[in-house]
């Protein structure tokens, strides 16, 4: 079996930090508690004997999928014009999505 | 002529065409239904009144036109709000997409329209369907029509309450892990989770896409292989697909299941069961060898690592699938301190719920640097190990029976803080979605107190026909389909 995996919660922070995620003082708690019994339990498939099949990277491998067939033609399609794009936007300013800054003055 | 309300899918349509009521005369009756019954039950996310009146409205013109109507002319159908219909909400249950409107149309719900469908909204489901009780969407929780306390199953959990409660005879729904199947035992209907890339998942709201399927739910089985012709094969907006397979619907019913072999893995058919499953499960083993199939006791090893392997895998690709809601192009964003980065994250915390934070959080463990080499690529190879032993299966057996779900439908507080006791419920319908197989949970008996109990039927890949020619069977010689919750 693996070693035990140490979570405790500046595990659950840098994930946090991986994931885009700013974890609330009250979901902290429960969500570390919750990782923590899964990862637990979900280790029994990390001590599982190793098959030796290969990995799969898709549900179906004996028959690719994406075959030529499945392909579109190598035409260009138009994209979806601006005024679509930016429809669902919170904030756009002069046809452009409008962000705050990104660059520290 | 009165409606003949409910009927299925097929029957109401060849009314349209012969003229013997009119697509309006539908649309009106279900919208009524859904107004009497919906407060209750909330199936429905939006119920596009005007966009269905509009579409029936043109099926009938087209009738009068002296056009030939499509398989589906005028039928009322409903579409899990994880679907893009131009025009229209597309939320997935998620506060992060909360009034986004889809630029453009899913493949599914587009070939629907062309056959005729009258698409009368959008159904509730568990956020981005990471769920089994349709309780955690942000416009709150579904309630089973078998029991306003019990869920309805999950995470189609809004379809399958649709159907359930006649509102309709067939609705759109996605599976993931099982969240056609579940819920549709759960509501004593039909659901089928059709082979991966049998239809096309353009347009649907990606979760985990190596796993994601679109299926439907519906009373009676002929609508579902009626909609498998309909939305099946290749989509050039979806290289996934999968070649065309023969029609379905056309081909000749089957009378018995003589010459039929059904393979009963006891992995999947015994332990950790509810013993009211389990004898539901027996007794349609027994129906079946009534009908003349043979009975196969085999041998499923390694399924037992089945939900650690999905849920790891499932999470990794979520974490990355959902890594696109960061507030900028579309949906829900809330600013901090001026910066984007403090914006990026701020909006994901604030937009996405409980359980898809919890399930990032466990994909990006899984395939991260430091324990992807234990937890992501050791999956990797379960999965690949359980394809092949599902492949020796099928050498000795044509579809394999099991129970949709070890219990029947529960309380929504009946797993309270405990997400891996909830996860452990869908042993039974992530084997076949790891392994990309079609299944089928069909009604097959109730419980004492009443709730439904749905049994599932899996085949090999493109096999679709023989689960629904196998359901037709069922349901000629049982009754477990003619039980409706609502007057």
């Amino acid at each position: 079996m693996p070693n035990p995996i140490e979570f405790d919660r500046n595990t659950i922070q840098h994930l946090a930090e991986l994931a885009r995620l700013h974890l609330t003082a009250d979901r902290l708690p429960v969500l570390h508690q919750r990782l923590q019994r899964l990862v637990e339990a979900f280790g029994a498939v990390a001590g599982a004997p190793d098959p030796s099949a290969d990995a799969a990277v898709h549900p179906d491998s004996d028959q690719a999928a994406t075959t030529p067939e499945s392909l579109r033609p190598d035409l260009p399609q138009p994209p979806l014009r601006q005024d679509q794009a930016l429809a669902n936007a919170s904030k756009t300013a002069g046809g452009a999505f409008l962000v705050p800054r990104v660059i520290d003055a | 002529m009165s409606l003949p309300w409910p009927g299925s899918a097929g029957t109401l349509a060849a009314g349209v065409r012969r003229g013997d009521w009119s697509a309006v005369e539908l649309a009106r009756h279900a919208l009524a239904r859904i107004a009497t019954h919906d407060g209750d039950l909330h199936a429905f996310v939006d119920v596009q009144t005007e966009r269905a009146l509009r579409q029936a409205q043109q099926i009938d013109a087209a009738r009068h036109r002296g056009e030939q109507l499509g398989p589906f002319a005028g039928v009322p159908i409903a579409y899990k709000d994880n679907l893009a219909l131009a025009g229209e909400c597309t939320t997935a249950g998620s506060r992060i997409l909360r009034g986004y409107r889809a630029p453009y149309t899913a493949t599914v719900l587009a070939r629907l329209e062309a056959a005729g469908a009258v698409l009368l909204g959008s159904t509730n489901l568990d956020e981005f369907g990471m769920g089994s009780t349709t309780t955690s969407s942000v416009h709150g929780p579904t309630h089973n029509p078998y029991g306003r306390h019990l869920v309805p199953g999950g995470s189609s959990g809004g379809s399958a309450v649709a159907v359930a409660a006649d509102f309709c005879p067939l609705a759109i729904g996605s599976d993931t892990g099982g969240s056609v199947r579940q819920p549709a035992s759960f509501c004593g209907i039909s659901g089928l989770k059709p082979t991966w890339g049998r239809v096309s998942r353009s347009g649907l709201v990606a979760y985990a896409s190596s796993l994601d399927c679109i299926g439907a739910l519906a009373r009676d089985p002929a609508d579902l292989a009626l909609w498998l012709d309909v939305v099946g094969g290749p989509d050039p907006a979806d290289p996934t697909t999968r070649p065309a397979i023969a029609a379905v619907a056309t081909q000749p019913p089957r009378e018995h299941l003589r010459g039929l072999r059904i393979g009963i893995p006891w992995q999947l058919n015994g332990p950790g069961l509810d013993d009211e499953v389990a004898a539901v499960a027996a007794a349609a083993a027994r129906t079946a060898a009534s009908l003349g199939a043979e009975l196969v006791d085999c041998d499923l090893p390694g399924v037992e690592h089945a939900v650690p392997t999905y849920y790891l895998l499932a999470t990794t690709e979520a974490a990355s699938n959902l890594a696109r809601y960061d507030g900028v192009r579309y949906g829900h964003r809330r600013e901090a301190l001026g910066r984007l980065d403090s914006t990026v994250t701020q909006t994901r915390s604030s937009g996405f719920g409980l359980e898809v934070q919890l399930r990032i959080l466990l994909g990006t463990f899984a395939s991260s640097h430091a324990h992807a080499a234990q937890f992501q690529r050791r999956a990797e190879r379960a999965r690949a190990a359980l394809q092949a032993r599902f492949a020796a299966l099928f050498a000795q057996c044509d579809v394999v029976l099991s129970p949709t779900s070890p219990i029947p439908a529960f309380a929504a507080d009946a797993f309270p803080d405990d997400p891996l006791a909830l996860y452990l419920c869908d042993a039974l319908t992530v084997p076949q979605s790891l392994c990309g197989l079609p299944a089928l949970s069909i009604p097959g008996g109730r419980s004492q107190d009443g709730r439904p109990i749905g049994v599932q039927w899996t085949a090999p890949a493109d096999h679709e026909a023989v689960l629904l020619q196998l359901a037709a069977v069922f349901r000629a010689h049982t009754d477990h389909h003619l039980h409706r919750p609502l007057p």
